[in-house]
This record gives structure tokens, sequence and C-alpha cells, in this order.
């Protein structure tokens, strides 16, 4: 049960959408855009959020794409998590998803929404944030399309009257060797203690984190003391744990030295299992 | 073997089409006119004093009828001792406590107006685990503690202390004990509160009619207790106040207690009667309402190097929460099993109930049982370790027989069931010969462990059941208990019986399932695992009762003598002469001559059963006969770890246990996988988290996790049939024990499979990992 009232739009375009957005903000109404609601529903139940108007946006046809065309992989932001493992047209985004909630929360859950949303975990941002593409975002001063690198850190950085449309993939990097390691509390439903994402792409694995920090990171300095591949593993392991730019810190499901046990071992099997395929690009 | 029509027969529920089509009704379903809900506001604090509550916000949102707050409404409420106020009075003493209730005329509305609820508080000191609660000069959370008024059943709170009750169990000589064993061992166990995780959250609705009648319907497992609480604390004779319970969708305990009954009588009360509803949302449920209780434990145990128990010292210190509720009742049965099925000349126990500023704890499938079973347990393994015995081997040896006497020093007649068989026949099923640890594969460890457990009730000595059976035209017949229906199906259990006592088609016998208390005959409460139990035996009298009012009127009818004729297939017969009778039809609403004269009237067969021959305790020793019978069994789980991250598989888990006598072959199977889920779930997830002011940090299903479907074990259940002599055709209760083991049969696997005594639940791989590290040390 949601105790407050709120309006509740539904544009067909990017620019309606936009203009929603402005109108309620002017009337005060704390708008959000919306996408599978899994999260304002469930926030709004308790308290933890709230807003006088949503504007949903899966009517909006550039939201809803998924398909190769030309050179990208072309993912809207309101695509749920189930169709994007069902497709398969993204392997490694496909297993992540897989990993995040279940199954009925996946048809709702959508990509954008789960990098979008409040929670620290946003899973979906990991093979993102290992495939340098591009985010396009849409506000009020119309549709601009960023790498993500410049956009991303450990949150997307969106202005109060944007929202994102769509992930553009370079088809190159689609299909490149990955893994996901995802350790939870103790159940193969729910939030990670650590999550990890690691593709290798010219001999050199690059890996992408959630639950390490406070929020989802790919670090390069972690990426070069794992890459060195002159010492051994333990010492790459351990050096690259060394240099993680943010403190490890106990939370609600993990202590801190837990994290940092799951993590070494994770590191290993990503180790053990990319640099042993042989198809490198 | 005596050989029956349809006992022991996987008979459908006779709720089953209802169910899987979506129709039944649960107390939530139902469209009243009129009706006004009350959504609550619960403490953000754990402990803390209440400085002011502003309602005047609140108060001018549309639909808002009545804002309730504690200090208008200065009732105790309480099941043994009276502690607790109904809406917080001055003072929250658990995070999750209701502190105000808002009536409107939706929930929204209802809700809308709670979260303008301005509440001031002054936080005081937490008393943040059973530890905690007993250092001196800490935290008291009841001053007068021994000014609270006490309910009949047995309690001994102290003075000036956090102790709601101490049980005492003293049975032999202590010195003799210890003098006698030549090994001895002592561990410690801890598992934290938890949640039942009823599917239905808990439901109440009440209404006050001007003929003075108040109506309550709720989603409970005691109505008639529920009348016996709303009478006593409201001062209302109770003939006025009916309460009715319609399916309730899972309960495990947790809706023995009351407390929204209690609230949304004073929420009906305060609009002039209309009705008035609270559904709690599933966060309320979780920490709102009572909670299952947690445990730290101490077992010291001593044998001669054969293996021969000789003395036990159990400390059981219960985190029963804030308020003491049925806290008080489940210390007390896990003093009166304190020991686990085995054979100890001499036992010293206190089992404690202590306050803390955690959610109160209410009765939990177990009832006390799964907690004393983990402690009891780990220290058998830990003893059978230090013996260099096999665990099973141990159990065997000590294994309580006819002829030995309980903690409470009770004679254990013919009718006590066979351990041995028991843990015989479940590691035959899991080839316990092969219980690892074994590697599989590079990393990975296969190993088995197992528990025994045994159960007694633990409940008031005029605990009882009453059943009746009413007759229709076609001679069909109408099944009427205060039993309710929460999904364990004792109501088609009692059907079989009837129909089994009767030797009558089952689908002749028509189950009346909700519970009205002014029309249902009386029920004590329907836990404790007693439903089929002693409903069964009064199902059996009323039966009884109806064929010698069959016969009596067939007698007239058929100019015979009543120990002349037989009751079977519809009929009431001659035994010499079967030919010669008269169908049950045509004298079930009396016989009609062939002139017009009749006689007789509709036949109702009535049968009683109340828990005789259980008696008090005594309060230095413990000697007494509290329970009605033991059901007791063993069981075996088998996990596959992955030593690299301590993350595990239940491969297999099986449990066999000594019904006495098997009723319904698919329902008592149904209810021991679904406890042995349970108790898999508690063992190696469940728990509250708790940060350093007492706070829950884990209150949503988001965060609390349960053992999901794809993740259970593949399960075997096999029963052992010792008849009980005082059960229905021998039958003893066996809707907790599934879960009892559990914890314990788990802890063992796992430690087996790492090498290190695990005690510390629930069980998740962090725990293992730290334990493993602790090893190393």
């Amino acid at each position: 049960m949601i105790s407050f009232n709120f309006d509740y739009y539904k544009p067909n375009s990017i620019n309606e959408a936009v203009e929603a957005f402005i109108y309620l903000n002017s009337k005060g109404k704390q708008p959000l855009y919306y996408s599978g609601g899994t999260e304002i529903i469930t926030f709004a139940r308790e308290n933890s959020i709230y807003t006088g108007g949503v504007i949903d946006l899966k009517g909006i046809p550039e939201c809803n794409a998924l398909e190769l065309k030309q050179d990208y992989l072309i993912i809207g932001s309101t695509v749920t998590l189930s169709e994007i493992s069902d497709s398969k047209n993204y392997l490694l985004l496909g297993e992540v998803s897989r990993g995040i909630a279940d199954r009925t929360a996946r048809n709702k859950i959508t990509i954008g929404g789960n990098i979008c949303g409040k929670i620290q975990y946003k899973e979906a941002v990991l093979p993102l944030l290992l495939t340098d593409c591009y985010f396009v975002i849409a506000g009020e001063n119309g549709i601009k399309t960023y790498l993500i690198s410049s956009i991303f850190d450990g949150k997307l950085k969106l202005k109060p009257s944007e929202f994102l449309v769509q992930i553009l993939v370079p088809a190159e990097n689609v299909n490149l060797s990955g893994i996901n390691i995802k350790r939870r509390r103790n159940s193969t439903v729910g939030y990670p203690i650590i999550s990890v994402a690691a593709i290798r792409k010219h001999k050199q694995i690059r890996l992408a984190f959630s639950g390490v920090a406070g929020f989802p990171f790919r670090d390069i300095g972690m990426e070069k003391e794992i890459n060195k591949q002159n010492l051994t593993i333990e010492v790459r392991i351990n050096n690259a744990i060394e240099s993680i730019p943010y403190p490890i810190k106990d939370n609600l499901f993990s202590s801190a030295e837990y994290k940092k046990f799951l993590l070494k071992n994770a590191l290993m099997e990503i180790i053990n299992t990319l640099e042993a395929i042989n198809e490198d690009i | 073997m005596r050989s029956y029509l349809i006992l022991g027969k996987s008979i459908k529920r006779v709720e089953a089409e209802d169910k899987v089509t979506g129709r039944a009704k649960y107390t939530g379903d139902y469209n009243i006119v009129g009706l006004l809900h009350a959504e609550m506001l619960t403490s953000i604090y754990a402990h803390a004093e209440i400085t002011n509550v502003d309602i005047s916000k609140a108060s001018n949102v549309k639909g808002v009828k009545a804002i309730l707050t504690g200090r208008n409404y200065p009732y105790l409420t309480g099941s043994v001792i009276e502690d607790r106020p109904i809406i917080a009075i001055d003072r929250v003493r658990y995070y999750g406590e209701p502190v105000a209730v808002v009536v409107a005329d939706t929930r929204a509305n209802a809700k809308m107006a709670a979260n303008l609820i301005v509440v001031e508080y002054k936080p005081l000191p937490v008393v943040n685990s059973p530890h905690e609660a007993l250092k001196p000069n800490g935290p008291i959370l009841h001053e007068r503690l021994m000014e609270y008024r006490r309910l009949g059943e047995e309690a001994y709170p102290e003075p000036n202390s956090n102790i709601a009750n101490r049980t005492k169990i003293r049975k032999g000589n202590m010195d003799r004990g210890w003098r006698e064993s030549e090994v001895i061992i002592e561990n410690q166990v801890s598992l934290p509160q938890s949640d039942h995780a009823a599917m239905e959250t808990r439901t109440a609705r009440a209404e006050f009619l001007p003929s003075g009648d108040v109506i309550i319907s709720s989603s409970t497992q005691g109505p008639f207790f529920v009348r016996k609480e709303i009478s006593r604390t409201f001062n209302i004779p109770i003939g006025k106040v009916v309460v009715t319970t319609t399916l309730v969708g899972g309960a495990y305990g947790g809706k023995t207690n009351v407390q929204l009954e209690h609230i949304v009588y004073l929420c009906s009360k305060a609009v002039g009667g209309k009705p008035v509803e609270l559904v709690n949302s599933r966060e309320e449920d979780m920490i709102s309402s009572p909670v299952h209780i947690g445990l730290n434990g101490v077992v010291k145990l001593g044998c001669t190097k054969e293996g021969v128990l000789k003395a036990a010292e159990i400390l059981y210190l219960f985190d029963g929460g804030a308020y003491s509720d049925r806290a008080v009742i489940i210390t007390r049965a896990a003093g009166i099993d304190c020991t686990g099925p085995y054979r100890i000349p001499n036992v010293w126990c206190d089992s404690v109930c202590v306050y803390t500023n955690h959610p109160y704890a209410t009765a939990f499938r177990g009832f006390g049982h799964g907690e004393l079973t983990f402690a009891i347990e780990r220290a058998m393994d830990m003893l059978a370790e230090k013996l260099g015995i096999d665990s099973l081997s141990l159990r065997i040896i000590n294994a309580l027989h006819t002829g030995d006497t309980s903690p409470t020093q009770v004679l254990l007649d013919g009718s006590f069931g066979n351990l041995t068989k028991c843990i015989n026949r479940v590691s035959e099923l899991m080839n316990w010969n092969e219980r690892g640890p074994v590697v599989t594969e590079k990393n990975k460890v296969k190993a088995k462990g197992a528990a025994c457990f045994w159960k007694t009730t633990s409940m008031p000595t005029d605990s009882q059941s009453e059943v009746i059976i009413t007759f229709n035209e076609d001679g069909s017949v109408n099944l009427n208990s205060g039993v309710v229906e929460i999904g364990q199906g004792t109501k088609t259990g009692l059907a079989q019986i009837v129909a089994e006592k009767m030797k009558m088609d089952i689908n002749k016998i028509h189950v009346y399932l909700p519970v009205n208390t002014r029309i249902s005959p009386y029920d004590w409460k329907t836990a404790a695992s007693r439903g089929t139990f002693m409903a069964g035996r009064a199902a059996i009298r009323a039966s009884e009762d109806a064929i010698e009012q069959l016969k009596k009127i067939a007698s007239i009818v058929l100019r015979s003598t009543e120990d002349e004729l037989e009751v079977s297939g519809g009929r009431v017969f001659l035994k010499t002469n079967p030919i010669v009778g008269v169908d049950i039809k045509d004298i079930a609403m009396g016989y009609i001559y062939p002139n017009g004269n009749a006689i007789g009237g509709q036949i109702i067969g009535v049968g009683r059963n109340i828990s005789n021959l259980t008696s008090k305790m005594n309060a230095e020793s413990g000697r007494g006969r509290p329970g009605t019978e033991w059901t007791l069994g063993a069981q075996i789980v088998e996990i596959e770890i992955d030593l690299q991250n301590y993350h595990y598989k239940i491969r297999k888990a099986a449990s066999v246990i000594d019904v006495g006598k098997v009723i319904n072959y698919m329902a008592a199977k149904g209810q021991v996988i679904g406890g042995m889920a349970m108790g898999l779930s508690l063992a190696s997830r469940e728990e509250f988290l708790f940060d350093s002011r007492g706070e829950i940090k884990n209150d949503s299903l988001r965060t609390y996790p349960l053992l999901r479907y794809g993740e259970n074990p593949e399960y075997i259940v096999d029963f052992i049939e010792t008849p009980q002599i005082n059960g229905p055709y021998g039958a003893r209760g066996v809707g907790e024990h599934g879960v009892i083991g559990m914890l314990a049969a788990l802890a063992d696997a796992l430690s087996r499979a790492v090498g290190v005594s695990l005690n510390r639940l629930p069980l998740v791989p962090e725990v293992i990992w730290r334990a493993v590290e602790e090893g190393k040390k």
C-alpha cells in the first residue's frame, strides 16, 4: 500500500517525456521517471521515496529497442532483464542479468531502472563498464550521447530532467569471453556480497565490481596489477586488492574481511578461466 | 496387523479444490460494506521513552475517523504474564512496536495519516542480547515485573532482573553423575531470532453489534483463546464475544499470539462499533508482530568410556524479546525435554527466558525443541568425536526406552516410541556408513550429518478438543470441530477418522471448515501438533456416540436389541443376518412408520477429549507430567560444500519419525517435508540482523532470505508405527517434528565437511569461513 497519491504519465515520445517532467517539476511534484517500477513501488510502500508524479518511459519506442544495428548492439533503457537474458544478444550481460533478483522480478526490472535506481548494486552496469559503450541521454537540452566512462562514476550522472534512453554497445565487444562471479550471503537469489564481471580483450583482463565499495566501479589501476603476467597469480591478486581505490567496509551481509576473501577467490577463478581461453583477440 | 478402510490413505484435502482454484477465502478477503481500515505507526527505536505524540496533522487527513495512542488505553496483555500494552504506553521496548493506530475510511488514508503522526522519543540504553540482559546494573526492561498479573500457567520471574521465567529441572545427583563420568565435554551454541514467514500476514477485524455482541474475525490459530483474551482484557462476558476464523494461510505458531485482535477491538470501539480491519504489511508481520525465539545454550555432558551418559548440566538462555508472551512456556518446554531423547540419570537444567529490546517471541513450529535439539545434538556430536565412536551409535547406546524416566521424572510407558528403529531406518535410507567427508571434485566435499529429537506438548492441563457430528437426510454427516485449518489438513484427517469409525464412504463426511466460537465446539488452540492427536480421539468418541444413537433407534425399528446390531456402509443391520437392516438415511432425522408416526430425531454425535493425566511441574525440580505424548525421530542431511568459498548445496534430507499410526500418508509426509524445509531455511540463512542500537536492518523479504523453491534438496520421509495408547488409532502428533532435528543435522554435516565444529546459526558461508579461520589459529 502506497500512502501518498501521485499522477501517472505515459508519454509516447522522448520529447513528451521531458515536457512532462518539466511540467510536473514546475508544479513541485518531485517527478520521477518510471520504468519497471519495482524500486519505486517497494520504496514508496515503506516511505523511503516520495513522488507526486511518475513518467512511465515504457511507451517510448527508442526505450524499447533491442537490436544489433550496424556496429552497435542497441539496448533500450526499458528493456527488461529477462528480455536481455532471453535474447542471448550479449551473453555476459545476460548472465549478470540472470543473477539479479528472481525471474518474476526480472520480468519487470529494466536495465535502465537497474542502473539508475537508488539501490547501490546496479549490477547490470558491470559488463557495460568493460565494453566501451555509449549512453544516450535525453533531457531539456536535447538528446546526447556519452562514452560510459565520462558519465558513469559510481552512478549515472544525470541532471534532474534527464533520463537514459539507450545503451550502444560496440558489436566487437559483445561477444568477448567474459565471466561473472557473484557471491551472496547464502542463497541463489538476492543482493551480492560481491559481484565481479570480467572480460579479456587484447590479452588484457578488464574488471568491474559491485558490492566491494558502496557503488559499482571499474578501476584501471587494479587491472594493471592483475595483468602483470610476469608475476605469480597470488601476487597479482594481492596487488590488485591492495590497489582498490576505495575502502572495503562491513555491511549488513558481510564483514570486510570475508569480502576480501571472496574477492581473492573470485579473481583467482577469473584469471584461471579467462587466461585459459585461447581464441584471444 | 489390523486393516483399515480409509485410515493411512492419502485422501485429498477437503479444501483442496477451493485453494487451487483461488476461491478459498482468508480473513482479509471479504468485502464488507462500511468497513473501516486501521494502520499502525511503529517505533523506530528499540528502547526509548515516548515524550510526545502529535496527531494534529494526521487528524486533518481526509477520511480519518480516530487516532489511538497508548496512553488512552492502559491495558496490559500477555499469554502468561501480563506485561505488554496493546499500544506502547510512554515507552517503547522494541523496534517496530505499535505506537499509534489510525482508523480511516480507506487503508491509504489511514496510512497517510499514520505517516503524519509526529512522535518524539528519548532513547534509552538498549539490551541487545540475552547476555546483556543478565549484566549486573544493566537496564531493566520491566521495573514492575513482579507486580504484573499472572494468568494461571507456571511462570517464575525474578525480581529486579530481566528474567521473565526460570524453569528448573533437577534429577538425580550431579555429584554422583560427574563422579561416574570418565569423559566430559562442554559446548556452546547460539541461534538468532527469526521470522515465521507465513504467506498470509496476520489480519484481524472487529465489530460491536447493538445487541452487545463483540464480533472478532481473525487469522488465528486459537479462536477460543482470542475469545478468552478479549473477554478478560476488556471485562466482557465471554459468551458475548464471538470469534470467527476462516482458512488461515500458514501460521507456524506465530498466530497463537493475540495482538491485532486487541488493537482492532479498541479501534472499533473508538468509532462507535463499526467494523474495523487491520492487515499487517509484510514488514509489520515480520517485526511488529511476534517472532521466532533466539537461544544461547551451554551443554555439559559426562559419560563413561563406553559412552553411557551419566550427567548433563544445561543452561538455555532464550531471547524472549521485549515482552514475555509465550516465550515463558517455550522456556518451560525446553526444560521438559532438555536432554533430548537420551537416558541421563543426573540432570541439572536451567531454562531461562530473558527480556531484551528485540521483538517479542511467541510459539514457533517445534516450540523450543529445534533450539534445544541444536544445543544437545551438537554436544552429543562433540562427545562422540571425543570418544571416537560413531555419533549415531552413541545415540543408540543412550536412547530412552519404556521403563526409563524423562528429565521431569515421568516413567515412560509402553507407548513410548522407538528411537533405535528410527535411527536404523534413516541410516539405511541415507547410507550413513558413507557419511564422509568425501572429496567429490577439486575443492568440493560431500558429507552427511545426523540428529535425533523428541518432543512432547507443553500446554495447560485442561486443554481439550471437542467434535460434533450431525446427520443429514441422506445419511451423510457434517463434521464440526474447533480445529483451525492452517494448511495442515487436520480436518481431512478427522473426516477419515469418522469415516473409518462409522465404516462409511469418506465422500459422505462433510467438513465445516471455519471456526465460530458460538457454533463450533471448544478447542484449546490449533498448536503443539495436537489437532489430530486431540480432536482425533474426540472424533472417534463422537462417532461412537452417534453409532450408539443409531443402534438405539434401529433396534426399535428392527425389533431387536442394540448389541445385536452393526453399523456399516450407511446401514444398521443384524450382525447375524445382514439382510435385515435399515438405511441410516431413514433414521438420521427420525424414523417414520408407514402410517406417518415418527420417532427419534436428528442424530448428533458428541465427542470430548481433555488432556487428562497431565500435571503441573514442581517449581524446584520440574518433577511432573506436563505432556500428553512424545513423538521422536531421527534425521540425516547431506551437503556438498565448495571449500574455496564455503558455499554449499543441501543435496538430500531424510526423516524417520515414530508417529504411532499414519492417518493420512501424503498429509503426514507433506507436514514432515514442510517442517524439514523450514528447519533447513532457519539453519542455513534466516536471522534478524540487529545493529548496535537494536534496530532491525532486514525487516523485508528483499533482505531477509528464505529457502527458495529451487533450493530444496531431495526429501525422504518414512514412518515407524509404535502405537500410542491414548492417541486416535495409536497416532501421535507430527505437525512440527520435521523441523526439529534439521538445525543440528545441517550443522553436523557441514562440521564434518570442513573439520571444524559449527555451533552458531545461521550457517551462512561467512560463519563457516570464520570458524575455519579461527580453527587454524
